[in-house]
């Protein structure tokens, strides 16, 4: 099913292939730069959100296993969460780096 | 590029001050593209926040006293406790460091909280702030490799447990030392530049409510930013001069 699933969303971006018909008046390539910032940052964001939520999952259920360690498993969770959150913040950046390259 | 608008101390600097500040950029080759106006915000602002810790801890000195501790001392006696408690776990001997760690908490943290006022902006929003505290950061975890251990057996830690990993182990090292001023500088401009520009487009969107819970939002991960910072700083003094039993 998931297979499926990722070959019709394959297709589906195939479907897309008339952007590169060359544009009346030989006009420059297309210009991928923002697109692909949007769609890098949406991945960068799902990901990390998989990641904190196994993060987050974890902690929870071995602080309800063991009450007396919930300092110290709150404070490796703070760090994982903030590790992985800067992750995603990378991705953000080269968003912004994106907007200033020159299309060509 | 337009810039925004100028902060009333930014302007006393530019009036006043920026003979010195242009005759300082063209003696490192840097000369400023603006030369009317030199000074940035960033640059007043962090200045600001220099003055505010000063005049706080002065004022923290003047009442400090070990039979009557008032309020102030004992908020003071809590930071305090809590980075060096945070370094003795994370660093052994970690008394020695305190100094650098403590600076580096409080100083992240009053600069990314003096976003928040309405007319100044966070002086670690410019990406040269954070920059310049990473690499300071860099040199002194270096530093104080040196210094524990000497400058040969320190920088035969780049070659790994076994010497015959030593090709394999020193680009390795090597890049992942490199990577963390980039790291920490990355991580603590993005997310202050993040939290304020994620404000001010709920800002542009709708009012009152949407824009206040992601300011709320944005203090919180100032705390946690500076923490972060303070603590991954920790760690690298500590993998530096940790020495093997």
């Amino acid at each position: 099913m998931t297979r499926r699933m990722i070959f019709l969303a394959i297709a589906c971006f195939l479907l897309a292939s008339p952007i590169f018909a060359q544009t009346p008046g030989g006009g420059g390539g297309t210009d991928f730069n923002l697109p692909a910032a949007y769609l890098a940052m949406g991945i960068a964001s799902g990901l990390c959100g998989l990641g904190q939520g196994k993060a987050v999952a974890s902690a929870a259920e071995a602080m309800a296993r063991n009450p007396g360690a919930q300092a110290g498993i709150r404070f490796a969770l703070i760090l994982g969460l903030v590790l992985i959150e800067s992750l995603a913040l990378y991705t953000l950046v080269i968003t912004y780096v994106a907007r200033y390259v020159p299309s060509h | 590029m337009e810039h925004e608008s100028e902060f009333f101390l930014t302007k006393l600097f530019n009036d006043y001050l920026s003979g010195p500040a242009n005759s300082v950029l063209t003696a490192i080759g840097h000369p400023a593209e603006d030369p009317q106006h030199p000074w940035g915000n960033w640059l007043v602002i962090e200045l600001l926040v220099v003055a505010i810790i000063i005049i706080l801890f002065a004022m923290l000195r003047s009442r400090l006293s070990a039979d009557k501790p008032g309020t102030f001392q004992l908020l003071f006696e809590q930071i305090y406790n809590f980075v060096a408690g945070q370094a003795h776990d994370a660093v052994e001997h970690g008394d020695k460091y305190v100094p650098f760690f403590g600076t580096l908490f409080i100083f992240i943290l009053f600069m990314n909280l003096i976003g928040i006022i309405p007319g100044l902006e966070s002086p670690t929003m410019t990406p040269a702030v954070p920059a310049a505290l990473a690499i300071s950061v860099f040199l002194y975890y270096n530093w104080m490799g040196f210094r524990a251990q000497g400058v040969g057996k320190y920088l035969a830690h780049f070659a790994g447990p076994m010497p015959w990993l030593a090709p394999l182990m020193v680009p390795i090292e090597l890049i992942s030392h490199l990577a963390r001023p980039l790291s920490l500088t990355i991580r603590l401009f993005a997310n202050m530049f993040a939290g304020e520009k994620v404000t001010m487009t709920f800002l542009s969107l709708t009012f009152l409510f949407a824009p206040a819970i992601f300011m709320g939002l944005h203090v919180f991960v100032a705390f946690l930013q500076a923490f972060i910072f303070m603590l991954l700083a920790m760690i690298y003094v500590g993998g530096a001069v940790s020495h093997e039993h």
